[in-house]
C-alpha cells in the first residue's frame, strides 16, 4: 500500500511540477466558469448549480486527456519505465500507483470549481445535498474517464497520440453515442426492434444520462455500477497491456 | 572458485522475432566481486542485463540471483538487486534528495532507514553537496551519480550497472570506476561496458560477449594467457641497424620463429616477430644479433594486451575465419 500511495504522490506532485497541470487546471476553471455564469448565475433564478455539473463532463472530456497522457507514455520514452520494473513492486502496484496519483489530481482539479459554490452561496443558499452528490457524480465519472487515460497512455510511447485516443473515446462515450442515438429516437421515425435496441445501447452507455441524477441530488446504484464497471474494465485492460508489453 | 556465485547464467536466450540477441549463454558472477561484462556495441550485454533484472523474461534458459530464479521469484531478485540503467533515466524534476526518497519508499523503506541511507550513498557518491538540487539542472557525471545512489539506497548484495560511464568525461570516467572499485567486497557487482581497459582497472574477472555469444571468461591474467596461447597477442619488437632484408631472413630461419615482418625500414630497421617468444628465444636473438654485427638499439614485447585479443574475438570477420 505505501508503494501504491508513493507512486501516486510522485504522479500528482510531477503534474504540478509541470505546466500542463496547471494549464489544465486553469482551462477547466474557466470554462466551469462559463458555465456558472451562463446557466447559473442569473439574476432572480433560485441558487441552482445543477446545469454546471450536469454539463461539466463536456470540459473534462478535453481535460482528462492531457491530465492522463504522461502516466505511462513518458515513463516509456523516457526508459523510467526500466527503473520502475525492476524495483520490487508488482504491476498491479504499478497501476493502482499511476491510477491513484490521477485521480488525486482530478479531484484537486474538480475541487477548485467550489469556488463557483461559495459564489453561489452569496447571493443564495444552494442545495448542499445536491452539491455533494454532484461532487460524488463527478467522481464516479472520473474513475471511467482516467483509466481510460492511463489505458491508452499505457498502450503508446507517444503521449500525444494517448492524449487524442482518450480524447476520441471521451468524445464518443461523452458526445457521439448521445446525439446517435438521439437521432435515431427521434429523426427517423421508423421502430426497428434493433434499431431501438442500438439506441437503448448507445444511450446507456452516453455519460450525460447518467450524469442527470448526481446533478439532482438522485443517488442511483444503476449510474454508480456504470461507472464503477467501466473505470473497472478500463484498469483491467491496462493491466492486460502492461503485462504484455513485457513479451515484447 | 570456493565462493558461491550470486548470479547464475544457464542456457539463457532471448530472440526478438527471429533474431538472436543472446544465444544459449551461460556464466557466474562470484559473491563479492567486481565482474566485467565485455562487449562491443550491440553484443547483447543489456538484453542480458535486462533479463538478470526482471525486466524482460528469458525466451528460454534460467538466470537466479541471489539465488532467486528471475522468473519465478522475480520480487525478490528484485529486492535483493540494485540497478543503474543503461543512460540512467530519472525524473528531471524531482530534486536528488526528493527523488532518492521517492525510490526508497517504492523499496518497502522506512522512513528513518531512508533518510540515514540517502546521508550515507550521497557520501558515498560524491553527492552530498547536491541534495537540494533538481535534478534537471545535474550534469550528466552527476545524474550517473545519482543513478548508482540509487542503485545502492537500499543496500542490495547485488549491484547490476549498465554501462556506467558512458557519457562521462576523462575526470569523471576516473571517479566512478574508483567508486565501483570500492564496492568489491560489499557488494557483487556486474558492470557491463564496451570499454576494455575499464574491465583492466576495477574487475577480478571478465566475461567477454560479442554477437550474443559468450566469447571467453577469466580473470584478465589468464585471459592474457589465453591470447598468448593463441598465439595471437605475442610479439616482440626489434630496432637494429643493418641491412632490412638480411635481418629478416636471418631472424625468420630461427627454429620458432613464426613470422618476421619489417615494420619501418629508415636508418634503424624496426622487425616484429611472432612465435614462440620465451626468455630462452630472447636470449638467443640478442646473441645471433650480436654475432652478426647489427647494432641493437631496442627489443620489446608488444601485442600481448588485452585490446588486441579483446577486438580479436569479437571481430565479426575474425570469427568467420575461425
Ligand atoms: N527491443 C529490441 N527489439 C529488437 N532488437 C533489439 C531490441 N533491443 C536490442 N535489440 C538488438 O539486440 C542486439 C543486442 O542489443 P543490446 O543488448 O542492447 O546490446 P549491447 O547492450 O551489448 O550494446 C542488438 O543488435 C540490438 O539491435
Ligand atoms: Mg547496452
Amino acid at each position: 500500500m505505501s508503494t501504491t500511495l508513493a507512486l501516486a504522490r510522485r504522479e500528482i506532485t510531477g503534474l504540478f511540477y509541470s505546466p500542463i497541470g496547471y494549464i489544465v487546471l486553469a482551462i477547466y476553471l474557466l470554462f466551469v466558469g462559463l458555465l456558472f455564469s451562463l446557466l447559473v448565475l442569473q439574476p432572480g433564478a433560485i441558487a441552482d448549480p445543477g446545469p454546471m455539473f450536469q454539463w461539466n463532463h463536456l470540459i473534462l472530456i478535453f481535460v482528462v486527456p492531457f491530465m492522463t497522457m504522461s502516466l505511462f507514455s513518458e515513463e516509456y520514452r523516457s526508459g523510467r519505465i526500466e527503473t520502475l520494473r525492476t524495483s520490487p513492486i508488482t504491476d498491479f502496484q504499478l497501476l493502482m500507483g499511476k491510477f491513484l496519483g490521477a485521480m488525486g489530481f482530478y479531484c484537486v482539479v474538480i475541487a477548485s470549481s467550489l469556488i463557483f459554490i461559495l459564489i453561489l452561496s452569496l447571493f443564495g443558499r444552494p442545495d448542499y445535498m445536491t452539491v455533494l452528490t454532484s461532487y460524488l457524480g463527478l467522481v464516479l465519472m472520473g474513475l471511467l474517464m482516467v483509466s481510460i487515460g492511463l489505458f491508452f497512455s499505457a498502450c503508446t510511447q507517444h503521449q500525444i497520440l494517448a492524449a487524442m485516443s482518450s480524447c476520441v473515446t471521451l468524445v464518443a462515450l461523452g458526445i457521439l453515442f448521445q446525439a446517435i442515438s438521439y437521432f435515431l429516437g427521434s429523426a427517423l421515425g421508423v421502430s426497428w426492434a434493433w434499431l431501438r435496441t442500438l439506441r437503448h445501447v448507445l444511450r446507456y452507455l452516453a455519460i450525460e444520462p447518467h450524469m442527470v441524477n448526481f446533478s439532482r441530488g438522485i443517488l442511483d446504484s444503476q449510474n454508480i455500477v456504470f461507472f464503477l464497471t467501466g473505470a473497472g474494465l478500463f484498469l483491467f485492460l491496462t493491466y492486460v497491456v502492461l503485462e504484455s508489453r513485457k513479451w515484447r | 572458485m570456493s565462493q558461491p556465485a550470486e548470479i547464475v547464467v544457464e542456457q539463457l536466450t532471448k530472440a526478438y522475432g527471429k533474431f538472436l540477441a543472446v544465444d544459449n549463454i551461460s556464466f557466474a558472477v562470484p559473491k563479492g566481486m567486481v565482474v566485467g561484462f565485455l562487449g562491443p556495441n550491440g553484443a547483447g550485454k543489456t538484453t542480458t542485463i535486462r533479463m538478470l533484472t526482471c525486466f524482460m523474461p528469458p525466451t528460454s534458459g534460467t538466470a537466479r540471483v541471489g539465488g532467486f530464479d528471475v522468473f519465478h521469484d522475480s520480487l525478490k531478485v528484485r529486492k535483493n538487486l540494485g540497478y543503474l540503467p543503461e543512460n540512467a533515466p530519472l525524473y528531471l524534476e524531482m530534486r536528488v534528495a526528493e527523488y532518492l526518497h521517492f525510490r526508497g519508499r517504492l523499496r518497502g523503506m522506512d522512513r528513518g532507514s531512508i533518510k540515514k541511507r540517502i546521508d550515507e550513498v550521497t557520501e558515498l557518491c560524491w553527492l552530498s553537496d547536491r541534495k537540494r538540487w533538481p535534478i534537471s539542472k545535474l550534469s550528466k557525471g552527476y545524474r550517473q551519480r545519482l543513478g548508482i545512489a540509487d542503485a545502492l539506497l537500499h543496500n542490495p548484495p547485488v549491484l547490476v550497472l549498465d554501462e556506467p560511464t558512458v557519457g562521462l568525461d576523462p575526470s569523471q570516467i576516473r571517479e566512478t570506476r574508483k567508486l565501483i572499485a570500492n564496492l568489491a567486497g560489499l557488494h557483487t557487482v556486474l558492470l557491463s561496458t564496451h570499454i576494455l581497459s575499464e574491465v583492466e582497472l576495477v574487475c577480478r574477472k571478465v566475461i567477454i560477449i560479442g554477437r550474443g555469444k559468450i566469447l571467453a571468461q577469466g580473470s584478465p591474467e589468464e585471459l592474457k594467457q589465453q591470447c598468448a596461447q593463441r598465439g595471437s597477442g605475442a610479439r616482440l619488437v626489434l630496432e637494429l641497424r643493418g641491412p632490412a632484408d638480411q635481418i629478416r631472413t636471418a631472424l625468420a630461419a630461427l627454429p620458432g620463429i613464426e613470422q618476421a615482418r619489417i615494420i619501418s625500414d629508415n636508418a634503424v630497421c624496426a622487425v616484429e616477430l611472432s612465435g614462440k617468444l620465451d626468455g630462452a628465444m630472447r636470449e638467443q636473438i640478442a646473441a645471433m644479433v650480436q654475432q652478426r654485427g647489427w647494432a641493437l638499439r631496442e627489443m620489446r614485447s608488444a601485442g600481448a594486451s588485452l585490446e588486441e585479443f579483446f577486438v580479436q574475438i569479437t571481430d565479426p570477420g575474425a570469427a568467420a575465419a575461425a
